[in-house]
Formats: structure tokens, sequence, C-alpha cells
């Protein structure tokens, strides 16, 4: 079978580690590339957490680009208080011993991107700042992507950062702007879908009772971030929101969406890193770039995530 | 035995579905409508208020007609002649005027009627929020009187005019502001609920049987406004403005949340979009009794029962 060629940009936190431990099972992907950014916590963390993941998962050859350490306008925000203050939930994991990766995150990705002469997916799954530094960088860059799959933004409820903005595109609502302005074809995970795919306790419970490293870590990693839940009254679940674009690219048949167009809010007093979409509109933007999804079969994705934690 | 009765105001640009939600507020026993105002934004000012006038003439509403800004706050004025026709409310032949236009401006007319009322008095506007942004602001001393803004405006959801904007509000948005930050109470009646407020032509059909002579303007109001709706896709018409009285009257079928909500003034694509903080995030108190969803079918019947109360009127 041959492998979709994928990069993953994230700002590996708790549900991005779920997402890096599924990429690298999936037997329908290949990751060619890995780049750490600022988000849920710091650069410094994210990028040791990302190549921990990886070596935890054996995967200690796909190299590691550190990217932005901050975004482009806006002031920084992270979220300790969801994912710790490493971004793993205080969960025990070994230092990668790995070499590092010299070189910014978007040249790499550039490289690769042309490299692949069009055949790279991109999955970020934090703010888009990466994204947005190739894409200024490099005009072409957008020639060579075949898909963005991001984990961002909401259409058709309330945000979780301010009353409309999603966390990782308010992490850096200038650079999700312009991503959005780019061309690139974007397949978007918002909160519409994200929040319907999650794990119960006891499913997480399943997963963490195996017994191999991998589900020992998601055990002691999501504690922290399903106590919270529980305060916050949303159930003791852990959304899987970063690992919707991964399964997406082998398993585009769990999820389903709609074509619309997308802009992102950088002004007004409330509006700021608001996805304004047109899909429920009279009023059309135009142009269509995204394809916005809005639902998944949650019990496939909690059948196929336990198979694949369970089987390293 | 009297009723006690609701001094009501009727606010609006009309405009199809503000003439709609008309008929169904003169169709209420406990509203004592007590005067229009009008203000553009369906159609020019001088438009709407000949609307209006012929309006109160086929509903036999002895009211003062006053007539308001003819623009917004300080934006410049959006018209939708697309969906209103040329004259606002095109479509039926209409009774001429029954009396002249009040000399008192709108904000005026409204402040007299909360001055002189012993009762709170209800203002249901369903155009831009213009005329009550200025009274808002010019009358601070009567906000006390006013029971509730009832308005057809907004959405949470989603915009029409733009993606995030709703026409109403964004005619006016400064005015919608005013109103947010008042204190007085507010009910909303968004996209939200009136994108589900849809009046199928099998149901404006039944109206046009009852054979009374506003209920075959309603029914021809109906088929002229369903025109540019069933261009833009929709399989009915969305009868917006009447929510904002139905809603206040049988609230029971309706689905109603408490919110803070805020008009952003400012943004590239979110001018005039109705914020509401759905999770609490702000830790503002709710400003705003925001009507999200109702029951079709209940819309549908309390529609007709309004358009039957005028059966045995005679044909001018």
């Amino acid at each position: 079978m041959e492998r979709i060629p994928v990069w993953i940009d994230t700002d590996c936190g708790v549900d991005d580690a779920l997402a890096l431990l599924c990429a690298f099972q999936l037997p329908e992907l290949e990751i060619t590339g890995l780049s750490a950014t600022a988000g849920n916590v710091t650069l410094e963390n994210t990028y040791r957490n990302t190549r921990d993941i990886a070596a935890l998962a054996g995967r200690k050859d796909i190299p590691v680009y550190k990217g932005a350490e901050k975004p482009w306008i806006a002031a920084p925000r992270t979220s300790e208080y969801v994912h710790g203050t490493d971004g793993l939930g205080g969960a025990k994991i070994a230092h990668s011993d790995a070499p590092e990766t010299e070189g910014h995150a978007w040249d790499a990705l550039y490289s690769k991107a042309k490299e692949l002469n069009g055949e790279l997916r991109i999955v970020a799954v934090g703010p888009l700042t990466d994204i947005a530094n190739t894409i200024i960088k490099y005009p072409d860059f957008p020639d060579y992507v075949k898909e963005l799959c991001i984990m961002g933004g909401v259409l058709a409820g309330p945000g979780n950062t301010n009353m409309t903005a999603e966390f990782n595109i308010m992490g850096d609502p200038h650079a999700a702007a312009c991503v959005f302005k780019s061309g690139i074809r974007i397949v978007m995970f918002g909160l519409d879908v994200t929040l319907q795919t999650y794990l119960t306790k006891e499913e997480v419970d399943v997963i963490s009772n195996t017994g191999n490293d991998v589900c020992r870590l998601i055990g002691e990693a999501t504690a922290k971030t399903m106590a919270l839940y529980k305060t916050l009254g949303l159930g003791e679940i852990m959304c899987m929101h970063d690992s919707c674009p991964v399964l997406y690219l082998a398993h585009p048949e769990f999820f389903s969406g709609k074509e619309c167009c997308v802009r992102v809010e950088t002004g007004g007093e409330h509006g700021l890193g608001k996805t304004v979409s047109d899909l429920y509109s009279d009023a059309k933007f135009g142009d269509k770039n995204t394809l916005a999804m809005l639902k998944v079969d949650r019990e496939a994705v909690v059948k196929l995530v336990t198979d694949i934690y369970q089987s390293y | 035995m009297t009723m006690k009765k609701r001094p009501v105001i009727l606010d609006g640009d009309p405009g199809h579905d503000d003439a709609i939600a008309w008929v169904v507020a003169a169709s209420v026993p406990e509203f004592d409508i007590k005067a229009i105002t009008t203000v553009a934004g369906n159609q020019t000012l001088a438009k709407v208020t000949y609307n209006a006038q012929r309006i109160a003439a086929l509903l036999h509403l002895d009211v003062p007609v006053a007539k308001g800004r003819p623009v917004p706050l300080m934006s410049d004025l959006i018209i939708a002649p697309n969906f209103h026709g040329q004259s606002g409310l095109d479509g039926p032949q209409l009774p001429e005027p029954a009396r002249g236009v009040s000399p008192l401006s709108a904000i005026e007319m409204m402040a007299k009627v909360l001055r002189e009322s012993e009762e709170k008095v209800t203002i249901i506007a369903t155009g831009p929020q213009t005329n009550v942004g200025a009274l808002l602001l010019t009358h601070p001393e009567l906000k006390d009187k006013i029971e509730v803004i009832s308005t057809m405006g907004g959405g949470i959801r989603n915009g029409n005019w733009t993606p995030a904007a709703e026409f109403n509000i964004l005619v006016d948005p400064e005015a919608s502001y005013i109103e947010n930050v008042s204190g007085v109470p507010l009910q909303m009646c968004g996209l939200d609920v009136t994108e589900q407020a849809i009046v199928y032509p099998e149901d404006w059909e039944k109206i046009r049987a009852l054979g009374n002579p506003v209920a075959k303007v309603v029914a021809e109001w109906f088929d002229f406004f369903f025109i540019h709706l069933s261009e833009l896709g929709w399989k009915g018409a969305t009868l917006h403005d009447p929510c904002a009285v139905l809603s206040l009257v049988h609230p029971e079928i309706f689905d109603i949340r408490d919110y803070y909500v805020i008009t952003e003034l400012g943004g590239q694509y979110t001018r005039g979009e109705t914020v509401a903080d759905v999770y609490g995030i702000t830790g503002n108190k709710p400003n705003c009794r925001a009507v999200v969803g109702l029951d079709r079918e209940k819309f549908v019947d309390y529609l007709i029962e309004a358009c039957r109360t005028y059966d045995g009127w005679e044909v001018e």
C-alpha cells in the first residue's frame, strides 16, 4: 500500500500527543516531518514533548523542527491549566536522546513540500504561525500542498477562548487569517466536530489499563484534562481534538462536512480570532476555501484509536 | 371585567414581514397599541412611512404614525429593495392612509407615550434600532418606563447580509449596542429563531382561504416576499418580524435563553454581529432574553389564528 506523506505541526499538549501516537501507527500514513510551535505551552515545552512522544513511539528517525516562539502580533497565550506546566499533564516520559535537528520549521516544511511535488498533506493542530511563515516566505508553497488539515476554529457554536474564538486560531489570529486567504485547500476540524470526538473515562481506562508504555502515558497524561472537564460540567471525557485531522487522512469516511468559505476576523472589539464562515448565511464570500467538518462517527473513532494504542 | 391592557409601540421599516408582524400585533386582545413609528431600513424613510400609514388603514389602527430618523445614528443607510420591492411593500393593493403623519418625530412620539403611560410600555422594534437607540440616548429619564424592547435582529450563529451580521443590526450597529448596554430588558429574535420560523406555501394558502380582506393581503404579501427568498434557495418564507410579537404573547412555544449579548462595532468581517456569551466567559450578567428556537407548527397555527380575527371585515 502506498502511504500518504504527512507533515505534522503541533503545539504538543495532551491531545496533540494522542494525535501523534495515532499518526505514527496508522499504516495509511507516512510521517515525513514534525515541527513544534508555541501554543498549549511554550515552545521549549512543545518542542521537547514532540521529540519525547516520537521517541516513545520508537520514531526517533523522524526529524523534529523548531517553529515559531510566539504569534505574529497577538499576545502569546498558553493553556497550562488544561495541559499542565510541562504540557503533558505531568505524565512521566523519558527524554529523547535523538540528535537535534537544525533549521527553522518553515524552511524544512517548504523543502519537504517541494520535494514531494504536491503530494504532501499537512496536519496543523496548534496556532498557524509556522504554516503562515512558510506561506509568506515561499509564495509558491500553496501550490505544493495537497491539503492542509487543521484543528482550529468553530463555525456554529461559541468559542472556548473568548466569546467567539477557538484557542488555536486565537493563538495567532493574524497568521490564521493569512492561511485562510492563501489559496491552500483547507480541511477544517473546528469545535463543531472535535467536541463530538471524545473518549469517555471508561474508554480511556480500557486503553490505559493495557500495559504498554504508550497506553500508560495516555492514562497519566489525560487525567488532569479529564478532571478539568468534569469540573467545568462537560463530563469526564477526553476530547480528541487534534486526532481528528490525523484520523481523517487515514479514514476520511469517519467524517462528513460541507464546502464553504472561512475568513478569520482580526479586528473588532469582540471578534478577534473568530472563524467567520458563510456556511449558514445567505451572504457568501464568493470563493470556497474550506471543507468544514461537522460530523464524526464517534464509535468508529473509539474502536480504531483503542486498537492503535493497544498495538504499541 | 375588563382585561388589563399592555401598552405597545410598534417601531419598524415595513417591509412585508414587519407588516405581517403588525397584523399579528393588532390581533392580540391584551395589546393596546399606542403609536406606530417608522425607521429607514428595508426602504427609505418616506416609503416605509407611507407603507406604515397604509397598513394602519388596512388594520383599522387609529393611532398616530410618527416618522423616525432618515438615516442610522452614524452610518450610511443600507436598504433591501431586492426583498421588498421598490415601494418597500410591493404586491397587493392597499387602502390609502386614513390619517396624516404625526408632527412629532418618532423619538418624541415614543417619549410622549412613555411619559403619559401609567403602565410600563413594550416596544416592538422590527427594523434597524435607530429610533430606539436615539430614544435611550436622549431620554435616559424614561428608561424605567420601558417594559421590554422586543427586537427582530441579529443572529448568534450566523448573519444574512454578511456572513456574520443580520440586516437590521448591520444597518445601525451602534443603535443596537446602545440597547445592549442600556440596562433595559431586551428580548431578541435573531436569525437563530427567525430562520426556523418558516411558513410554507401550503400554510399561507390556508390564510388566503380565510377569505377576509386582511388575510387576502397577507397571503399576497407572502406571494411577493417569497419570490426573492426562493431564489436564495429557501423552501418557504422566513417570517422574521412576527417572531418579535409572538415570542411576547406565546413565549411557551419558543426556546428562550438568558445571555449577555453585545453588538460588534468594529471588525473586518464581523461589524454588526450580535456576539453572545454562551459559556459565560466574560463574567458579564445576561442582558438579553435571546430567542433561539420555536415550535414551527404552533407558530403557524398562531399566525393563522391571528389572521382569522379579521373574519367578518368588509372588503374596502
